[in-house]
């Protein structure tokens, strides 16, 4: 059964801020990325690529690991909020994932001379990725509330569980036929401008999604009041 | 609950044996796949260990996935999945008997692929045993999420591209798996072609358990 | 004509009594409301469900066997259900002996299956794969489940389409069997007014409505 009791996602008191912080994170972000930043010493300016790069990474991460407690939420208890929240940061995640690849490979082509490699973190990230377009793909052909809430719920738990797997299985691969690995953005040795710049970076982009995903869910629970409030509307005027 | 789901798996091999549309399909496109590798990158290539291997999951592969679809089609047919669904515990048999269905007909079709296999490419076998274990384990791999993925795309439009593109992504670890377990048996490599199978295995098992536990509702 | 084994009277004595409730059931499928807040109450004795195509007497008897989920509201069973639905729900390529087998077999019913094919008139054909049997014969077998599960809740959908005034008379015979036995039977039809005569409670829907 659906409740329409439901919690408001995000506090009303952090909301309205959410946007102006965002705004305000993402200009602080750019200006320490491209000025304050020190210049790497071999890759030079195309190394603060990193500074979009790493945080989409982690939003990525972030959104799908979001979708799968929302999926547990909505097959535990039915409310539609967690459904919302799946739809919304799994279209968030989805965003951010090509955001990665496609700074990843505009990164790599200057450094290491090549669009893509097979390295196992770039195979996750692009297994990640059409994982949940398939997912986003199965909302979009499912018509009604609960049979598409309980179908993706079931796709964004796999999903997630998969993630990992994929990693352990290609990175195996990877040692056994000893293809090298080149990708060590940051390690030990990053400046601490940059790590500061990288981590404010981070802060950042989750304000980003933060707002992103309360303004989507918000889309999505009219939505569903718009399906839900047209039942009950019907059913007064019937009786 | 394991009775009622070998009950379920009786019913569909009963089923398969009248109407073996989906196996036959199956082990056909299996074949196919085999020949037109040959034809296209030539027989010395094709039965490099590295190519033939990859080769013969990605078709096993797809045969499961047309084996399910099969299955569940008929399951459609004058509604008699509703008459499963409706009994006590019929949605867990249901998914649980299906995964079971599965697993006898893909061995069948993987025994056939695989003798095949071997013959048309003349494969040389270091490991004999170890191959047998990493195509039974391969075999077991495949069917929880391809059993997951048909059920959950149950009655939709489009359903015959959608479940590879929700089914493959997933089958990525169970395919790489699958073909290094297989090549390194091919090569000699009795403690590497191990560790991919017991791999394998243990995917197997997070699969089946996961799938158990949250298909079962899915289904309708 | 073999003697009708009374359905839940023998297999549940001392059982508490069988019943299945719907309760302001709403249900939708995409944008369209099929039900809008239903309460349907099947006791002991024989329940008709009355109503025109579309009205949602379908969607109605599948949310009380379980099969669509509901927007709110409830569903509360309590008894071995049977839902035959109006397609027979028998799955091809297995004979009709061998579906009801299945059936019987899951729910732990030791009864032979071909005492109840053979009085629904499908002797030889019993062991013919259900694809080749006629419409009417399919029919004819699925309605055989009702004694060879004897399940103490039936929820029955237009299970007077398709048979002969033969087949008709023969259904009526195990239903008032079944509800004399003491299960509680619920039959969707838009046809066969004198089932009102012998049923405890007739609901009349519209429009996704129960009006009376």
């Amino acid at each position: 059964m659906i409740t329409t009791a439901f919690p408001r996602t995000i506090p009303m008191r952090i909301r309205p801020a959410l946007a102006p912080a965002s705004v305000v994170a993402a200009l602080v972000a750019t200006a320490m990325a491209l000025v304050w930043a020190p210049t790497d010493a071999v890759q030079g300016d195309v190394q603060r690529v990193m500074y979009v790069h790493v945080p989409s990474a982690w939003l990525a991460y972030l959104a799908f690991l979001v979708v799968f407690v929302a999926s547990v939420g909505w097959l535990w208890s039915k409310r539609p909020v967690f459904d919302a929240i799946a739809v919304a940061s799994a279209e968030i995640g989805v965003l951010f994932t090509g955001l990665t690849l496609i700074a990843g490979s505009i990164w790599a082509k200057p450094t290491w001379g090549v669009w893509w490699t097979w390295e196992p973190r770039l195979l996750t990230t692009a297994v990640m990725f059409v994982m949940y377009v398939g997912y986003l793909l199965l909302r979009s052909l499912s018509l009604d509330l609960e049979r598409r809430a309980t179908r993706s719920a079931v796709a964004g738990i796999v999903a997630v569980v998969n993630v990992p797997i994929v990693h352990l299985s290609v990175t195996w691969m990877n040692a056994l036929h000893q293809l090298p690995s080149v990708l060590r953005p940051g390690g030990p040795a990053l400046d601490d401008r940059m790590l500061a710049t990288l981590i404010v970076g981070v802060v950042a982009f989750t304000i980003l999604y933060a707002w992103m995903l309360a303004a989507r869910v918000d889309l999505e629970r009219a939505r569903q009041d718009r399906v839900l409030g047209s039942l009950l509307l019907k059913r007064a005027a019937g009786a | 609950m394991i009775r009622r789901a070998l009950l379920v798996a009786a019913r569909e091999g009963r089923a398969d044996r009248r109407q073996p549309d989906g196996l036959v399909a199956a082990a056909t496109f299996v074949a196919a796949l085999v020949l037109l590798e040959s034809v296209v990158v030539g027989p010395q290539v094709a039965r490099a260990s590295s190519v033939a291997p990859a080769l013969y999951w990605i078709a096993l592969l797809f045969a499961a996935i047309v084996i399910a679809m099969r299955s569940f089609e008929r399951e459609l047919e004058d509604d008699a999945i509703d008459a499963v669904l409706a009994l006590p515990g019929g949605r867990d048999a249901l998914y649980a008997g299906k995964l079971i269905a599965l697993l006898g007909t893909l061995a069948v079709v993987a025994v056939g692929g695989g003798v095949l296999e071997i013959a048309l490419l003349d494969l040389d076998i270091a490991l004999p045993g170890h191959l047998l274990l990493a195509a039974a384990l391969g075999v077991v791999a495949l069917p929880a999420v391809v059993i997951l993925d048909v059920a959950l795309t149950l009655r939709l439009r489009a359903r015959a591209a959608l479940v590879p593109v929700l089914a493959l992504p997933v089958l990525v670890p169970q395919l790489v798996a699958a073909t290094n377990a297989t090549a390194l048996a091919l090569e000699g490599d009795p403690s590497g072609s191990l560790a991919w199978s017991g791999l394998l295995l243990a995917i197997a098992l997070v699969y089946a358990v996961l799938g158990l536990t949250i298909v079962p509702t899915a289904i309708e | 004509m073999p003697v009708m084994q009374s359905t839940a009277a023998i297999a549940r004595a001392g059982a508490p009594v069988p019943s299945a409730r719907l309760d302001g059931a709403v249900v939708a499928l995409g944008d369209r409301v099929i039900l809008r807040g239903v309460a349907i109450e099947v006791l002991p004795g024989i329940t008709v469900l009355r109503g025109p195509n579309g009205s949602g007497k379908t969607t109605a008897l599948r949310a009380l066997a379980g099969l669509v989920p509901l927007l709110r509201g409830s569903v509360d069973v309590a008894g071995d259900l049977l839902y035959l639905g109006h397609r027979p729900q028998l799955v091809h390529g297995l004979t009709a002996r061998e579906n009801l087998a299945f059936f019987a077999a899951f729910r732990e019913r030791r009864a032979d299956v071909g005492v109840p094919l053979r009085s629904w008139g499908l002797g030889a054909d019993a062991d013919r794969p259900v694809e080749q049997l006629s419409a009417g014969q399919r029919r004819r077998a699925a309605l055989a489940r009702i004694e060879s599960e004897r399940c103490d809740i039936l929820l029955l959908d237009e299970p007077f389409a398709e048979l002969d005034d033969e087949a008709v008379a023969r259904l009526q015979r195990a239903l008032r069997d079944s509800a004399g036995g003491g299960a509680a039977v619920l039959i969707a039809s838009h046809g066969h007014a004198d089932l009102d005569r012998d049923a405890r409670r007739v609901y009349l829907m519209h429009d996704g409505e129960v009006q009376g």
